[in-house]
């Protein structure tokens, strides 16, 4: 597989959500799954189903495992686990943590998933797409790839961004807001292409617009930019300020893309 | 007084929107973490209110509109050619459906309680809860918008239950077309009824909202109806009368009632007694003297009531429904919602009790309670 082929979604994610690296464990067994696994393990089921439809096919994820500052002892424990659970990893990358995001660049990386807040927004910060990775509630469960957009973001236009004033927002975030929007276009045209692969009804992924904030105008908004991009979402919430964690714990998905829009728990 | 109370308690600045700083290695996300991940927002609060400090009316697409047609390319054509339909279609309003006129007179309940209490967020709240796939969502805009209803809330979950997204939004009660969801809801604890589209329409008010109850299996349990249906109607007579100080049981309606009784009482607080803009029927057939008082002490010891209470005997319930015009009838007898349905009432059938194992008749007679 080309990484460098533009129909390639490579994802790259934190060693430290795929495996607990945390708990100690004896030599020989396998490391625990952490936050990502159902996340890799829903990918690879979508790319299952993307080559039962078509062997030759170039539009899948890839999945590049990423090590910050991993010590030698560790890496050969992550080669073996990813082994030994049958993960399909293309790459494994160990970098120092001030290499970190230009690892990222290098391995043209259209996402970079993890659960850390300050990660994705490190790597927001230099120019690469990321993206909450969230932890599912019943690791078991999932047969689909839950990927959710935000309403808010993506229905931003010169003209409405008086609400994210009224929220509070200062030029300076809007203003990276616009530049947030850009960002997603790529990946979700991507997404797209491969929703499109299956039908309504028994597709491994599954998209969900949520617009937290936004009128329903936006909505409408959001939904039309995105058509405009290739993606039809299968589901849409419009929350007009109602608090999002119930309706995320119905949900569960596992990427959640909002640019820390919605990032706004402080410590 | 326009803080939202939720970012006071945690004491969060809300301008601090810029990234976090250093973490301290609790920056995971998870959905269990009680307190929301986008609560703490600016200073100023949402025009709508918070779900549980709202009366949440959940409606669906099907009855808050009229789509047969698009039911009908549903039905023959599959989902794809459905949603393509949609789509072409999709600055076309829908034409108003059985919910309607129900949903702007809780609006323009709204209006009145916004005008005499400005800072509550004790308001109804509509939201639009669909099976329909997000393609259609433009097409429901767009309608919202000509009708210019204020709607905006909404869940469209191409497919996937809606009942888990129902706890969510801390319904009160669940308006849908399709039987099986209201099934569903209603053993899940939560009101609601299947919404038939009337053959004629007749008016009902602007000014105020009238809802109807039925009485057994609806406001109350179906214990009597269950004698009744059992042992006919003298048995059900004597058991009503030996009863008649033992409290009936509630039924799923009763927690909508009283919500309502609830919001009646803000505007009698503020004098508006005799123009309330929210009237509340029992219409059961019951009769006044024997079985019906069981039913009045039962509501009494509830504190509840209605404004007003029909005790029809057992006559039809069709003519009295006419005279009174409700914008919403409950009851969960199906030959009675079609006996509404026929005479131009807006009715609702909720599937609760034993009446749902006994296959209606249409031409029963006297089903004298």
């Amino acid at each position: 597989m080309d990484p460098q082929s533009d129909c390639t979604l490579v994802t790259a994610v934190s060693c430290h959500d795929i495996f607990d690296l945390q708990t100690g464990q004896s030599d020989s067994s396998p490391l625990a799954k952490g936050t990502a696994f159902a996340f890799i393990k829903a990918v690879q089921s979508v790319n299952e189903r993307l080559v039962k439809l078509s062997e030759k096919q170039t539009l899948l994820f890839e999945v590049i495992l990423l090590g910050k500052d991993c010590e030698e002892q560790a890496k050969s424990k992550i080669f073996d686990s990813a082994k030994y659970y049958d993960l399909e990893i293309g790459k494994f990358c160990f970098c120092s943590k001030e290499k970190f995001e230009r690892t990222l660049q290098e391995n043209h990386v259209k996402l970079f998933l993890s659960s850390d807040r300050d990660d994705v927004h490190s790597a927001l910060k230099a120019g690469v797409p990321a993206a909450l990775l969230c932890q599912q509630a019943d690791q078991q469960v999932q047969n689909q790839l839950k990927v959710l957009f935000s309403g808010d973001l993506i229905g931003l236009t010169e003209d409405s961004t008086e609400y994210l004033k009224d929220l509070g927002f200062n030029d300076v975030q809007i203003h990276n807001f616009k530049a947030a929007k850009g960002r997603i276009q790529e990946f979700a045209m991507l997404i797209g292409e491969m929703r499109r692969r299956f039908g309504c009804e028994d597709s491994p992924l599954h998209t969900i617009l949520m617009t937290v904030w936004g009128s329903r105008d936006i909505c409408a908004t959001a939904l039309k930019t995105l058509r405009a991009w290739g993606l039809d979402v299968d589901e849409a919430f419009c929350l007009a300020g109602a608090p999002c964690t119930p309706i995320l714990t119905v949900l569960q998905p596992h990427i959640l893309w909002d640019d820390g829009l919605h990032n706004l728990k402080e410590t | 007084m326009s803080l939202d109370p939720v970012q006071v308690m945690k004491g969060q600045d809300p301008m601090a929107l810029s990234p976090p700083p250093a973490s301290n290695g609790d920056s995971k996300v998870s959905w269990d973490e009680k307190e929301g991940f986008c609560d703490s927002v600016g200073p100023k609060k949402p025009k709508s209110p918070k779900p549980e400090n709202a009366v949440t009316i959940a409606v669906s697409s099907r009855v808050l509109f009229r789509t047969e047609k698009e039911q009908k390319v549903f039905e023959e054509k599959g989902v794809e050619e459905y949603l393509k339909y949609q789509v072409e279609h999709e600055n076309e309003p829908f034409a108003p459906g059985p919910a309607f006129p129900f949903i702007k007179a809780l609006e323009s309940v709204n209006t009145r309680l916004r005008e005499l209490y400005p800072e509550s967020e004790e308001l109804f709240d509509i939201v639009l809860v669909t099976y329909n796939h997000a393609n259609v969502g433009v097409r429901l805009i767009n309608t919202i918008n000509h009708h210019n209803l204020f709607i905006e809330r909404f869940c469209m979950t191409g497919g996937s239950s809606p009942i888990g997204y129902l706890k969510a939004w801390h319904t009160n009660l669940y308006l849908s077309a399709d039987a099986e969801k209201v099934q569903e809801a209603l053993s899940e604890g939560i009101a609601a009824a299947t919404m038939f589209m009337p053959e004629k329409q007749i008016e009902v008010s602007e000014t105020q909202l009238r809802v109807a109850f039925d009485g057994d299996a609806v406001l109350f349990s179906d214990e009597s109806e269950r004698i009744f249906k059992a042992h006919g109607l003298d048995k059900f007579f004597e058991h009503e009368r030996e009863n008649e100080n033992t409290l009936l049981d509630h039924g799923p309606l009763k927690g909508f009632l009283e919500t309502l009784g609830k919001l009646q009482k803000k505007f009698y607080a503020k004098g508006h007694r005799l123009d309330c803009p929210i009237r509340t029927y029992l219409v059961t057939a019951r009769s006044a003297a024997s079985s019906g008082i069981r039913a009045l002490k039962t509501l009494r010891a509830w504190g509840l009531e209605t404004d007003e209470a029909l005790f029809l005997a057992g006559a039809p319930k069709g003519p009295m429904l006419e005279k009174i015009r409700p914008h919403i009838y409950f009851d969960d007898q199906m030959f009675h919602v079609e006996g509404a349905v026929e005479m131009g009432t807006i009715a609702a059938h909720v599937p609760y009790g034993i009446a749902q194992k006994y296959p209606h008749k249409k031409k029963s007679t006297n089903s004298a309670k």
